[in-house]
C-alpha cells in the first residue's frame, strides 16, 4: 500500500500496531516498521502525529537492534561451538555439515 | 484470468490469468451520475473508456464555460493526451511487469541448478496418478495425456467451487481457504526450501535460529500479503512464494506431463476467461457488480509511481486513467478474499487459489489501504468532484488553492493507480516452463524461453490496452515458450553444437 493516500492518523495507527506485534519475538517487523515509516518520522515537515510515530520508530529500532545483537551472538557462539560441545549440539542442529568435524 | 486457488493444486491451475483493464474514476463518488452513463458493462465504479470519457469531460466543460470552440479545443487536447497516456501507460507497465517477472524466474532458475532436491524424483501429487515408467513414447504420451486432464479437471472443479463459494458470499471459507494457503507455503514450504538450501552449501543451522529466522519470515509475510504493509515488500514475498510454489511443480510432477499441463492449463485459461460462462469470467463479472477488488492477497500489482505529466492537472484527464490489473491476488483484503490457494491436500491447495490468481485484470485502487483509507479517499472524491461539478469546469487554472491541493492528492492518487496486476498463477507457470527448461541443463534452451515468455508478456499487455478488459496472460507466453523450448532442444543445440565441434563460426 503507499503511505501516501493514508490518513496521518491512520498512519500513525499503522505505526503503532506494527510496534505492538513487534513484542511477538518480531524484530522483522520492526526493522520494516523503521524503515517504511522513516521519512514520514523524519523527513517530512512536521505533522500532528509526528512525535508519536517518532517514538515508535526510535523504540522498534532499539528493539530490532538488540534483537539482532542477541540472535548474531548465539549464532557466532553455535557456529564456532558447535563441534566441541559434542551431543548437545547434534540435537539442536537442524542441519548438521556433512564431511567436516 | 489467472484466479488465485486456495484450495488445491489445480484449483490454481484452474484461475485463468485474465487481463483486464479499469478506468480509475477518480471522482467515483460524486462522479456516479456522470460514470453511470458512461459506464458501458460493469456497474459501479469501473471507470469507462478514455474516449467515453472525452465526450463527458467535453460536455461538463461546456456547461461551465458556454463556448463550443472552446469546449472541442478541450476535447481535442484529452483526445491527444488520452492516446499519448494509454501508449505510454503501455510501455511503463510492460517494463513494470518485466522485472518481477524476470526476478521470479531467476530464482527458481538458480535453485534449480544449484540445488539438485528439486530436480530428484522422489514422489508424486495424487492428482498425477500416471508416473510415466512405461519405456515407450506412446505409453508416456498416454499417461501425460491422462495426468493433464486430470489436473485440468481438478482445476476447472476447484474453479466452479470457489466462484460458486464467492456467489453465495461465503466470504469467511474462502478467507480461511487464502489463509490456509499462505500458511502452508510461507511456512512449510520456505522451511523445507531453507533446509534445502543449507545443506546443498553445508551450512550447519540450529533449531532455534531456524525457529526465528522462519517465524520472522512467515509472520511478516503474512501481514504484508494479507493486511497491510509496504508494497515493495508484498511484491517480494509475492515472488517467493510464486517461486517455491513454481518449485513445488517441477519437483512433483513427471517430465512430460509438465509440459502437457503447461499446454492444457493455457488453453484453459483462454476458454475460462474468454469464454461467456467461463468460471473465471463469471467470477471477475460478479467480483464488478459487487464492486469488490477480485481475490486480495494473491495478485501482484506494480503500481507506478510515475507522475503522468499532466501540466494542467486536470481533473477529467486524472480520470481517465486507465489501471490495468491482473488478478492474481490484491494484498488489499477487501471484501471476498477468494485468492486462496492452498486448500487441504498437500500442495494442491495452491492451485485454485493460483489460477484465480492468473491473469491480468484493472482494478480501480491497486493498493488501497484499506477501509479507513478507502472511505477516505472516496470521500476526497466526492468533494472535489461536488466543488468541480459545482464550479462548472475542470481547468486547474483559476482554481481556488483548496481544489489545488485536491486536484494535487488526486494527482497522487492517480499516479498510483496506473499500476497494473498479474495474477500469482501466471508467475507460478511462467516460472515453471523456465524452470523445466533449464532442468535439462542447457543455458541455450533456458534464455530461449525466458525471452519468449517475456515476448508473449508484452503482446498480451499490447492486447490489454486494446482490448482493455480481462485477458487471459498464459496463452501467448506458454506458447511460445514451448514452442521455443523444444525448437532450441532439438534445433539451436544440435545446431551450435556441431558448429563449435567444426570450429565454424558463423
Amino acid at each position: 500500500m503507499n503511505l501516501n493516500r493514508v490518513k496521518d492518523e491512520d498512519k500513525l495507527e499503522l505505526c503503532r500496531k506494527y510496534y505492538y506485534g513487534g513484542f511477538f519475538a518480531l524484530p522483522f517487523l520492526w526493522l520494516v516498521n523503521v524503515v517504511w515509516f522513516f521519512k514520514q518520522a523524519f523527513i517530512r515537515p512536521a505533522f500532528e502525529q509526528q512525535q508519536e510515530i517518532k517514538s515508535y520508530i526510535i523504540k522498534s529500532l532499539v528493539g530490532c537492534i538488540l534483537w539482532t545483537a542477541v540472535l548474531v551472538t548465539w549464532m557466532t557462539i553455535f557456529q564456532m561451538y558447535r563441534a566441541d560441545w559434542g551431543e548437545i549440539a547434534d540435537n539442536m542442529s537442524f542441519i548438521i555439515p556433512k564431511g567436516i568435524a | 484470468m489467472s484466479q488465485y486457488n486456495s484450495g488445491s493444486d489445480s484449483e490454481h491451475c484452474n484461475e485463468r490469468t485474465s487481463l483486464m483493464e479499469v478506468q480509475v474514476d477518480v471522482r467515483s463518488g460524486v462522479g456516479e451520475a456522470v460514470t453511470t452513463q458512461r459506464v458501458s458493462r460493469s456497474s459501479g465504479r469501473r471507470s469507462q473508456q478514455i474516449q467515453e470519457n472525452v465526450p463527458d469531460g467535453a460536455d461538463r466543460r461546456e456547461a461551465g464555460d458556454g463556448g463550443e470552440d472552446h469546449g472541442i479545443r478541450h476535447r481535442e487536447d484529452e483526445e491527444e493526451e488520452d492516446t499519448e497516456m494509454t501508449l505510454k501507460y503501455g510501455a511503463k507497465h510492460v517494463i513494470m511487469l518485466f522485472a518481477p517477472v524476470s526476478l521470479c524466474m531467476a530464482v527458481v532458475v538458480a535453485t534449480i541448478s544449484s540445488i539438485t532436491f528439486y530436480t530428484e524424483k522422489n514422489g508424486y501429487l495424487i492428482y498425477t496418478p500416471f508416473h510415466e515408467e512405461g519405456a515407450s513414447t506412446a505409453s508416456k504420451v498416454g499417461d501425460s495425456l491422462a495426468n493433464a486432464a486430470i489436473m485440468v479437471g481438478v482445476i476447472l472443479v476447484m474453479t466452479v467451487f470457489l466462484v460458486i463459494l464467492y456467489k453465495y458470499r461465503c466470504y469467511k471459507f474462502i478467507h480461511g481457504w487464502l489463509i490456509l494457503s499462505s500458511l502452508m507455503l510461507l511456512f512449510l514450504f520456505a522451511y523445507i526450501y531453507l533446509g534445502e538450501v543449507l545443506q546443498a552449501y553445508n551450512i550447519p543451522c540450529d533449531y532455534i535460529t531456524l525457529a526465528i529466522v522462519m517465524w520472522n519470515f512467515g509472520a511478516v509475510g503474512m501481514v504484508c500479503i494479507h493486511w497491510k504493509g509496504p508494497l515493495l515488500l508484498q511484491q517480494a514475498y509475492l515472488i517467493v512464494i510464486s517461486a517455491l510454489m513454481a518449485l513445488v511443480f517441477i519437483k512433483y510432477l513427471p517430465d512430460w506431463t509438465t509440459w502437457f499441463i503447461l499446454g492444457a492449463i493455457s488453453l484453459y485459461d483462454l476458454v475460462a476467461v474468454l469464454c461467456p460462462k467461463g468460471p473465471l469470467k463469471v467470477l471477475v463479472e460478479t467480483a464488478q457488480e459487487r464492486n469488490e477488488p477480485i481475490f486480495p492477497a494473491l495478485i501482484y500489482s506494480s503500481t507506478m509511481m510515475w507522475f503522468v505529466g499532466m501540466a494542467d492537472s486536470d481533473p477529467e484527464a486524472k480520470k481517465k486513467k486507465k489501471k490495468k490489473k491482473k488478478r492474481r491476488g490484491d494484498g488489499d483484503a477487501q471484501g471476498a478474499a477468494p485468492a486462496g490457494a492452498v486448500g487441504g491436500e498437500e500442495e494442491g491447495g495452491f492451485g485454485q487459489d493460483w489460477n484465480e490468481s492468473r491473469g491480468f485484470q484493472p482494478t480501480r485502487r491497486p493498493n488501497r489501504g484499506g477501509n479507513a483509507s478507502d472511505a477516505s479517499v472516496n470521500s476526497e472524491d466526492a468533494r472535489q468532484a461536488a466543488q468541480n461539478l459545482s464550479n462548472g469546469r475542470l481547468s486547474p487554472s483559476g482554481n481556488q488553492q483548496q481544489q489545488q491541493q485536491q486536484q494535487q492528492m488526486e494527482e497522487d492518487e492517480d499516479e498510483e493507480e496506473r499500476g497494473v496486476k498479474l495474477g500469482l498463477g501466471d508467475f507460478i507457470f511462467y516460472s515453471v516452463l523456465v524452470g523445466k527448461a533449464s532442468s535439462n541443463g542447457d543455458w541455450n534452451t533456458t534464455l530461449a524461453c525466458f525471452v519468449a515468455i517475456l515476448i508473449g508478456l508484452c503482446l498480451t499487455l499490447l492486447l490489454l490496452a486494446i482490448f482493455k478488459k480481462a485477458l487471459p496472460a498464459l496463452p501467448i507466453s506458454i506458447t511460445f515458450g514451448l514452442i521455443f523450448n523444444f525448437a532450441t532442444a532439438n534445433l539451436v543445440t544440435p545446431f551450435t553444437d556441431a558448429l563449435a565441434s567444426q570450429q565454424v563460426y558463423v
